[in-house]
């Protein structure tokens, strides 16, 4: 997911936090499970930590959470704000408040950095107990189940009894369908947008163009680096190209054209930043460095790239014949890294198996980031969605 | 008694408890609605329109947005136990192959239209010798979506040529109330078929 979603202008800078419908000033917290957890693969850790956040009170009931999954790139702030002096909100500040489409007046948000990221939550940049050195390529590969698996560790801890919504987009969608079928009991709906069952080859071969970036750059160092150091030029370059799959050509085109930078700038070097378009990656891939980690980049992409609920289960309808949940999942015409026909497949099987499930495709020319759209129509989807009280089962 | 509402009373009627029913063209999803709470269905809708899906999604009814031909395919034969075509049949642009498709998955096929053959439509046609407009017609041609003025008569003659069995029919008159038991096609508003595979 790109991050720069037209951050909304507007009220002075001093005071956005203070925007009513915006939940204020937040503050991350750490959870720390202290038992042995198994991965998937078989590997074992002492333990974990995840970063999370939450906005809103857990009822009586215990039973009106919201769990928020975040994209490859994304963390656990979703919403709200860390310091009054912060350039943005979280990450999905449009949908998450007090009155809007997540109500936090009567939801209780949750949102954690997953397993194996790198914002806070146990990953390869973590320290290993056993070196004091951090994990590098030594972390046990962590797939969407074990994001999953860690996370009911923190609802369980938090004291949530019932999750009203799972939702998520991109990979945060496939979290969400993972909820679902891991924890029928405990899953009451599910929203996945922009996502897929499993990666087409073509999605598979963006990640690795990704991964070979990072793996090239000697920097890397077969993923041992200190902390703050690594393969900087092959992570920018990595994110560079996955920002292009996140838009679209529509959406390119009109932010940017072919417009140039002043001839002064561009006059350096041929091959200096001569384009606006060329300027803007750059510096998505500059600040992408500063903030995020290469292994966990490899790490996640392959989560993302061995996902597949077909495979797992026989077929797609076998793998949701645990849902008891009622989802909705939503595609964007634009989307050509998870196209609407991934998200329809996905709703087709889970009609097939006999589940509570719809389908909404939103008309959009911005690409696969489209489910962080300001969108009116987008928002009362949603809202209907998670307000009405919970279906009995058909 | 609406003229929105009658159909649904008497589709109500055919359908079983407790069953797996699609709706072809759901709309805000009334008719769906409607039989889960008296029925007890399984519901799905399709629709092409996303503000109606969301509709549909806000009362909780699933429903699907994309091309209804496209849906019925992604199932297996007899998935569903009733297909229904509620107002729908006039406007699709190849209505024998979605009704053959729908028989299909479907172990029935609801269909229901207004009768085109109805002497009030030829009285008007006839006098008028413009577009037929009434209160559920309400629209210009030029403002009106692409529709086949089917009669009962001529769908009467279309299951027969495809050997596609009638189990139920429902002749209304103009009121869309009465029963019409006597020559429907000119004296009936509106028709509703129960289908099944011959």
């Amino acid at each position: 997911m790109t991050d720069d979603v037209e951050a909304a202008p507007s009220a002075p800078a001093a005071a956005r936090h203070l925007a009513p419908g915006d939940v204020g000033l937040v503050a991350p917290r750490d959870y720390t499970h202290a038992e042995p957890f198994t991965f998937r693969g078989g590997q074992v850790l002492p333990g974990f930590s995840l970063r999370y956040e939450t906005y809103g009170e857990l009822n009586a009931a215990r039973d009106n959470a919201i769990v928020v999954c975040h994209a490859l790139s994304g963390d656990h702030h979703c919403a709200g704000w860390h310091s009054p002096a912060d350039r943005k909100p979280g990450w999905w500040n449009n949908l998450i408040g007090p009155g809007k489409a997540v109500d936090t007046r009567r939801f209780f948000v949750v949102c954690a950095n997953v397993l194996g990221g790198c914002q806070g939550s146990t990953g390869p940049s973590s320290l290993n107990p056993a070196t004091g050195r951090p994990y590098g390529a030594a972390f046990p590969p962590v797939t969407i189940p074990d994001m999953v698996r860690a996370q009911r560790r923190l609802l369980d801890h938090l004291g949530v009894a019932a999750v009203h919504a799972v939702i998520g987009g991109s990979m945060g969608g496939m979290l969400a369908l993972q909820f679902a079928i891991e924890y029928p009991r405990l899953v009451r709906r599910v929203l996945a947008m922009a996502t897929t069952g499993r990666e087409s080859a073509q999605a598979i071969a963006f990640n690795e163009v990704g991964r070979q970036a990072i793996m090239q750059d000697p920097a890397w160092n077969r993923g041992d680096y200190a902390l703050g150091e690594g393969p900087r030029v092959g992570l920018a370059i990595a994110r560079m190209m996955a920002h292009i799959t996140y838009l679209s050509d529509a959406s390119m085109d009109r932010k940017f054209g072919r417009r140039k930078r002043r001839a002064a700038e561009a006059e350096a070097s041929a091959f200096d930043v001569q384009f606006e378009v060329e300027g803007y990656l750059r510096h998505q891939g500059q600040s992408f460095i500063n903030r995020f980690d290469a292994n966990t980049y490899l790490y996640i992409t392959r989560a993302l790239d061995q996902f597949d609920l077909e495979e797992a289960a026989g077929s797609l309808e076998s793998a949701f014949a645990p849902v008891e949940a009622e989802t909705l999942i939503v595609g964007f015409t634009s989307d050509w890294l998870f196209p609407p026909e991934q998200n329809r497949a996905l709703a087709l099987a889970l009609l097939r198996a006999g589940k509570r499930a719809s389908y909404a495709e939103l008309a959009t020319d911005l690409g696969h980031d489209s489910f962080l759209l300001e969108s009116e129509e987008l928002y009362a989807l949603v809202r209907g969605f998670l307000d009405r009280p919970a279906a009995p089962a058909a | 008694m609406e003229k929105r509402t009658v159909d649904m009373q008497i589709i109500g009627d055919w359908v079983e408890p407790g069953t797996r029913v699609l709706d072809l063209g759901c709309g805000q999803g009334d008719l769906l609605a409607y039989l889960m709470q008296t029925k007890g269905v399984a519901a799905v809708g399709v629709d092409l329109d996303f503000s109606r899906i969301a509709a549909c999604v806000r009362r909780g009814v699933s429903a699907y947005q994309g091309d209804m031909t496209t849906l019925m395919r992604a199932f297996p034969e007899r998935h569903f136990d009733r297909v229904i075509c509620s107002r729908t049949v006039q406007e699709l642009a190849e209505p024998k192959a979605v009704i053959l498709e729908a028989l299909r998955v479907g172990r029935a096929l609801t269909v229901g239209f207004v009768n085109h053959g109805f002497w009030k439509n030829r009285v008007a046609m006839l006098l008028g010798g413009r577009k037929v407009r009434n209160e559920v017609y309400t629209t210009a041609w030029f403002e009106s979506r692409p529709a086949n003025p089917v009669t009962i008569a001529d769908f009467e003659d279309f299951c027969a040529a495809l050997g596609i069995r009638v189990t139920h029919r429902a002749h209304l008159a103009g009121n869309w109330r009465d029963p019409c038991p006597f020559l429907p096609n000119l004296l009936a508003g509106y028709a509703l078929y129960d289908l099944t595979r011959a």
